[in-house]
């Protein structure tokens, strides 16, 4: 801070924090409300009868809901796997050496964070039925690659950038067996990279709407399309319940990761949400 | 094992995937989009899915709307994202609050934010009863269109929750690493407080403003479900319009779903060139 | 020619309980070339921030001829603060890093132009106007950033390590740059450092502060002779420092009965000389002559390292290589602590 700050300053600052803070939180009161409400009718502020419904039938075993929850969760969970077995050893060789034509093997990883998903899975999705991969969840799980891949090599691109593989040549030499020295000595220092990264390939996999959609070919319903069923089919108590369920898992990865989030790399990929 | 061999093996999965998935579901829809797929026994390529889409109004007002939402929510959103940094790089009372709940936000679904967005700004929304009970209006319908509407405002709104977390973060974590003594050298070379930021903040944090809002102008620009959520039945943002072509019960409609992918997979190259242009710039420097 | 007083200035950072600078009070004389000395850490950069006005003062004062500053804005406060990695602007040409200040102040174009031609004859680098400040050197940098300073002709001009980041022999030039152009233009310089030589060399006056006081405020001459206590004289490099009882014109202790100069403190205290200052062999009145082993010499080039034992207390030397050629270890060898080089330093 340079210099003095006069009084008025300092409280426009905490206005505006409060104005912003208000404005961070405002949507998801109405979902929070209607979770828990009962015919909360225009114009009432706030709902006349209070109830559990939506959630009893959100938790319940027939709704379908807690399937979905599952699927989700498994998806997300195979497409985060599958992204740190692939983008570990990518992340490596783009972190520790420099090739011929790497800035064309970069942009190659970097553009499927900026082109959309609905230019890519039209074109996926007419390969995927010749593959026998569409309305499956293992296509489901394959299509989600496209977009968590980039991130968890990027990630882990910038772990290996400053990451002195001499430690491993050193582990050789006391006599240490090439599993071993992955074991001991590469992955401890790049465990912390593989958790955020994996984190956040999770949760970029749990927010896709489009790629599921036009691959799951309307069968494999994760949260997100059931969410957005409810919300255009009006029952907004179900919708909150369900919106409610669908944001924990990136409450409780924040929660989890929030001593790592300060780097940059963590930044720019949970912007990919 | 020679270093070649190596690095070779281990990009050889991650570009297994993103040459056979990502450019082939790129190439392939370029190739529908001219009706040319000689498994399935299209062998003579033309052009009429273009000639069909650039003879349409619809598709002229959809690309519009998609390009009207990306310029607008972008534009507030990196300007707010610019203030919002400002704010949090400072000390206050409730920093680490507001600073939580700017990363929280980053990690809520854009659906989830767009069915937020529906239920504050629809006609029987939270704000459409606050003005009833104020007595602004006395039925819904009196309360002006936010969403479905043809001004895209809630989607907008949507957008500008979502991205100036984004943005904000990205340049809070530009600015904490310039740190201040730039501002410094600059007040005591004679800069005003306004000066030193016009003049010296701006332009050190202007490339990474560029890069971050590059990336939400492609996303504003080419998402699917919050315009889906959100926006009027017509017109339709082009990612909408491009889904219901490509579902279309007349197969026929198909090669002008893929053209219009070809036409978001377009412009997000042009963002793509500026992001590598303005990223390396930010390296370099 | 601006006079500076600094009084009971204090620094506490939010959330620190200790203070960062502890009541430091200056008076730096008009167009004087002041060193805060001391090592990193001790308050030496919050002490310049808090001139420049780009830091927030805990109490104290600092007065330019007489008028608190603490409530005028930085730039209103005609100091220019000099930082250690220079912070040129990166998107700007030399030319424009220049000219900033008076660009800032509406001067005119061809004006500036003028003055940034100028300006960089002095700094001696006429033809680098159009350079980026990453095509340039360090040394090169530390001039144009010199250069963005001076021609806002500021009152008062500060300077954050201006040597540290710069090699060796780059050091000397800019040393005798910076002296020039102090001299020529008279301005109030206070320059920060952590090199004690650099300090010496340099100042008119030099302040150091350990552990975030003024430790003591003078020419830098009185810190070899005069230091105020053990740490200081430490840091000057003094070595040798030996306890006992300073009676009138004598100092009692493990080397003996001392004669003293006449100024010495008295009471119990503790004696230092510095190595330099040692004589090997007796003096023809005998006074102050110890009787003393070798126990280590080291050849240092210019110098030889001599270490000498009496009883249990260690005597550090610094002598002509050729005076020592044939002392060696384990030689006893009287040596001589000439009054006029003993100070006594409080307990």
């Amino acid at each position: 801070m340079i210099g003095i700050e006069s009084l008025a300053t300092r409280s426009f600052r905490v206005i505006t924090a409060l104005v912003l803070v208000t404005w961070l939180v405002l949507p998801m009161i109405p979902l929070a409300i209607w979770s828990f409400a009962r015919g909360w009718y225009f114009p009432n502020l706030l709902p006349t009868q209070w109830s559990l419904a939506a959630w009893e039938y959100a938790l319940s075993d027939t709704a379908g809901i807690l399937d979905s929850l599952l699927l989700s969760i498994g998806i997300s969970f195979a497409a985060m796997m599958l992204a740190i077995l692939i983008g570990v050893p990518a992340g490596r060789a783009l972190g520790l050496y420099k090739f011929r034509g790497k800035e064309y093997i970069e942009l190659l990883i970097l553009a499927p964070t900026i082109v959309p998903g609905i230019a890519v899975v039209l074109g996926v999705h007419s390969v995927f039925i010749w593959l026998g991969l569409t309305n499956t969840v293992p296509g489901v799980i394959l299509v989600h690659l496209i977009p968590t891949l980039p991130y968890m090599t990027l990630v882990m691109a910038g772990i290996f950038s400053n990451y002195d593989p001499s430690f491993e040549e050193q582990a050789r030499s006391l006599g240490a067996s090439g599993i071993k020295t992955f074991w001991y000595v590469t992955l401890p220092a790049i465990l912390p990279g593989i958790i955020v990264g994996g984190m956040f390939a999770f949760l970029v996999s749990w927010s896709q709407y489009i790629l599921t959609l036009v691959i799951g070919g309307g069968r494999v319903i994760t949260l997100p399309l059931l969410l957005f069923n409810f919300a255009t089919s009006g029952r907004n108590d179900i919708t909150g319940a369900i919106a409610m369920i669908y944001i924990l898992p990136g409450i409780l990865i924040l929660l989890f990761t929030a001593r790592h989030l300060t780097g940059r790399s963590g930044i720019g990929g949970i912007g990919q949400i | 094992m020679s270093d070649r061999l190596k690095i070779f093996l281990l990009l050889a999965p991650v570009l297994t995937i993103l040459i056979v998935m990502f450019l082939g579901g790129l190439a392939i829809g370029l190739l529908r989009s001219f009706n040319y797929m000689p498994i399935i026994g299209l062998t003579k390529p033309n052009i009429d899915a273009y000639v069909s889409i650039f003879t349409s109004k619809e598709f002229y007002v959809s690309f519009g709307l998609s390009l009207y939402i990306a310029v607008t929510s972008t534009v507030i959103s990196s300007i707010l994202a610019i203030g919002s940094a400002l704010l949090l790089r400072r000390n206050f009372i409730g920093r680490s609050i507001t600073q939580f709940l700017f990363q929280l936000n980053l990690t809520v679904p854009h659906l989830v934010g767009a069915i937020g967005i529906l239920y504050l700004f629809s006609q029987s929304g939270s704000f459409a009863r606050l003005a009833a009970e104020w007595e602004m209006i006395s039925k819904p319908s009196e309360f002006p269109a936010m969403v479905f509407d043809p001004y895209a405002i809630g989607i907008i709104l949507q957008y500008v929750w979502k991205e100036v977390p984004f943005i904000g973060v990205i340049v809070l974590a530009n600015m904490q690493s310039l740190g201040e003594n730039f501002e410094g050298v600059a007040r005591s070379l004679g800069a005003s407080r306004w000066q030193a930021f016009r003049f010296v903040l701006l332009p050190l944090i202007f490339p990474g403003v560029l890069s971050a809002s590059v990336i939400s102008f492609a996303f504003t620009f080419g998402a699917f479900e919050i315009p889906a959520i959100l926006g009027a039945n017509y017109p339709a943002a082009l990612p909408v319009l491009a889904y219901r072509k490509y579902t279309d019960v007349d197969l026929a409609a198909r090669p002008e779903a893929m053209a219009m992918a070809v036409m978001i997979a377009l412009l997000s190259s042009v963002m793509i060139f500026f992001y590598v242009r303005y990223s390396r710039r930010r390296i370099r420097n | 020619m601006t006079h500076v007083s600094i009084k009971e200035l204090t620094k506490v950072y939010p959330g620190s309980l200790e203070p960062s600078l502890d009541r430091l009070s200056l008076e730096i004389e008009s167009g004087e070339l002041t060193a805060l000395l001391g090592p990193s850490g001790c308050g030496k950069t919050t002490t310049m921030k808090m001139i420049a006005g780009l830091l927030s003062t805990t109490s104290g004062d600092v007065q330019f001829d007489g008028r608190s500053i603490l409530n005028d804005k930085p730039e209103q406060r005609g100091v220019v603060m000099v930082f250690q990695n220079y912070l040129l602007f990166p998107y700007m040409s030399v030319a424009d890093n220049i000219g900033f200040g008076l660009k800032m102040r509406k001067v005119g174009k061809s004006e500036i132009d003028r003055r940034v031609k100028e300006i960089l004859e002095l700094v001696k680098l006429p033809d680098l106007g159009d350079r980026r400040p990453k095509e340039l050197s360090g040394g090169q940098q530390q001039r144009v950033a010199l250069a963005r300073a001076l021609i806002v002709s500021p009152n008062v001009l500060l300077l954050d390590e201006p040597l540290s980041n710069l090699d060796a022999h780059l050091r000397l030039e800019m040393r005798d740059l910076i002296r020039g152009i102090q001299q020529d233009l008279g301005i109030t310089t206070i320059f920060v450092t952590h090199d004690q030589e650099e300090a010496v060399v340099l100042a008119d006056k030099v302040a150091l502060i350990l552990d975030c006081k003024l430790k003591q405020y003078d020419t830098p001459e009185a810190f070899y002779r005069r230091p105020i206590d053990e740490a200081t004289a430490r840091f000057f490099g003094g070595q040798n420092f030996v306890p006992g009882m300073s009676k009138s014109g004598y100092f009692e202790c493990a080397l003996g009965r001392l004669k003293l100069p006449s100024d010495a403190l008295l009471g119990s205290a503790t004696l230092t000389f510095r190595p330099e200052n040692v004589k090997i062999g007796a003096n023809s009145v005998g006074e102050n002559v110890v009787q003393s082993k070798l126990i280590d010499k080291i050849y240092l080039g210019t110098q030889t390292r001599l270490k000498f034992i009496v009883g249990d207390t260690k005597i550090d030397v610094m002598a002509n290589p050729s005076d020592v050629q044939e002392l060696v270890v384990g030689d006893a060898c009287p040596i001589t602590l000439s009054a006029d080089s003993l100070w006594v330093l409080a307990k």
